[in-house]
């Protein structure tokens, strides 16, 4: 008789879950920077709006009902909220954790006292893009590198769990050496996640200023090649650069050698997301994902979350992507990859293409090596 | 102070049922989770205080099929991880000091 299941928890996931097991939330459409690759802001499917607390305490009652574990709170800068200690209770009071998503300028004692406090945290992830105020700021703005560092020292102070993420973009791609000497070995965090700038929200008026062209995506791949090897599993990604030229490495093996195609490979499988987190943006509407805006689903506290979850027919197609086949894009046509290819993330072939079940051209090995790039 | 025998789960472990009878026992003060096989998730929701290992073990075989002989001993130490992990604890006797 087994009582307790010897499966990993994560090959549960292939089928859809009763409830989801995450949520994403967009605490505030607040922000006190405006940084030139914002994902966020400049999106005209967003209703910059915020909803007051009495509405998430309501929602964070509904949450713990349908058993959530964690709660992962972005924006906007979600310290800017003035009521996010009362928030944060909410979501403990209902049994849950959570992880916080921030720029990292607000933060101060008295609420990363009230973090540490409430044992909860998963991590608080503070965005780093330069090892100085030079490559920081170009981005962010004056002051933002200096305000950003002392909230990680506060964050260190009080025993809270950081991540800090790196975007990639034109203005720090050089830097790329002395930002990981600078967070690993002056700051002493233990590892830090990197990503490029992507074509959205803001980031689509600045593209021409910030997005890495072919040679400058070559350079960040070869640098974060050498900087992984020598920071051994200290610097993640799971998309940009750093994870590119490990896929990439890989597909162009495996399509040398005339493998069988990958498992998750010829297939729009680039997102399985949906299978157990959803998303809610400020203004309250419930969507697949925080990359997905214009997909509404619902909205809190008036629609059921687990009717959405179970029986909404936008996610519930959304959730199909995985059937369709790669082979069936003219955009695909020729390439020798695709039966390792993923299709990659539906949010990015949302801005670039105009279609959620299309594959995105942004993380195309084929269209890269077509432009001028090299598999290193 | 004394022990009684009827093991109670911590109320602030959530029991997340996702797949069929599957489900995940979620710790959030720890962070730990592990996953429940259908006979764990029915322990899990007969341990409110009311009944003796036995009286599961007893209400297990009217429930399920092909129990094992070692029934007894799995309960025992499904139970035994669970306390050691906070998610479970006995009921204490007040003793008087007078």
């Amino acid at each position: 008789m087994s009582v307790q299941s010897t499966e990993k928890l994560d090959s549960l996931e292939t089928k859809i879950m009763k409830t989801p097991r995450g949520v994403d939330i967009e605490i505030t459409s607040r922000c006190n920077l405006r940084c030139k690759y914002c994902y966020y802001y400049d999106n005209p499917d967003v209703n910059y709006y915020d909803l007051p607390k009495e509405e998430w305490l309501k929602f964070f009652n509904e949450l713990g009902k349908c058993a959530v574990m964690d709660v992962t709170l972005a924006g906007g800068e979600p310290f800017i909220r003035k009521d996010l200690p009362i928030i944060l209770e909410g979501i403990v009071n209902n049994r849950m954790r959570f992880s916080i998503l921030s720029n990292g300028t607000l933060i101060d004692d008295k609420i990363a006292d009230f973090i540490t406090n409430t044992g909860r945290c998963n991590y608080v992830q503070v965005s780093i893009d330069g090892s100085s105020p030079k490559t920081h700021d170009s981005c962010r703005g004056k002051g933002s590198f200096d305000k950003a560092v002392h909230g990680i020292e506060i964050l260190q102070k009080y025993k809270i769990p950081v991540a800090v993420r790196v975007t990639i973009h034109r203005y720090n791609v050089y830097d790329l050496e002395n930002i990981a000497k600078f967070l690993l070995e002056d700051l002493g965090l233990s590892s830090f996640g990197t990503n490029s700038a992507g074509y959205l929200g803001s980031c689509r008026i600045n593209a021409n200023e910030v997005l890495l062209n072919i040679k400058e995506r070559q350079f960040a791949m070869k640098t974060l090649k050498k900087l992984s090897e020598k920071y051994k599993g200290r610097i993640s990604a799971t998309a940009g650069p750093l994870a590119e030229v490990k896929m990439w490495h890989e597909m162009e093996r495996a399509r040398k050698q005339k493998d069988p195609p990958f498992s998750y490979g010829g297939y729009l499988t680039g997102c399985g997301g949906t299978n157990s987190k959803i998303a809610i943006r400020a203004d309250g509407v419930i969507t697949p994902c925080n990359m997905l805006p214009h997909m509404e689903l619902g909205r809190i506290n008036k629609d059921s979350l687990i009717d959405v979850w179970q029986k909404n027919p936008i996610l519930n197609n959304f959730r199909q992507r995985h059937k369709i086949s790669l082979k069936d894009f003219e955009f695909c046509n020729g390439c020798p990859y695709i039966p390792y290819c993923t299709g990659n993330c539906p949010g990015l072939a949302y801005t670039l293409t105009g279609k959620v079940n299309h594959p995105s051209p942004d993380a195309c090995l084929w269209r890269f090596i077509k432009n001028g790039g090299k598999i290193i | 102070m004394s022990s009684k025998n009827k093991p109670i789960a911590n109320p602030l472990v959530v029991l997340r049922e996702e797949f069929d009878e599957w489900a995940i026992l979620f710790d959030p003060d720890s962070g730990n989770a592990f996953g429940l096989s259908p006979i764990g998730v029915f322990i899990w929701k007969l341990l409110d205080g009311n009944y003796t290992i036995e009286e599961i073990l007893r209400k297990i075989n009217n429930n399920f099929e092909d129990v094992s002989e070692n029934a007894k001993e799995d309960i025992n130490n499904f139970i035994k991880q669970l306390v050691e992990q906070g998610m479970v604890g006995y009921e204490m006797n007040r003793i008087d000091k007078n």
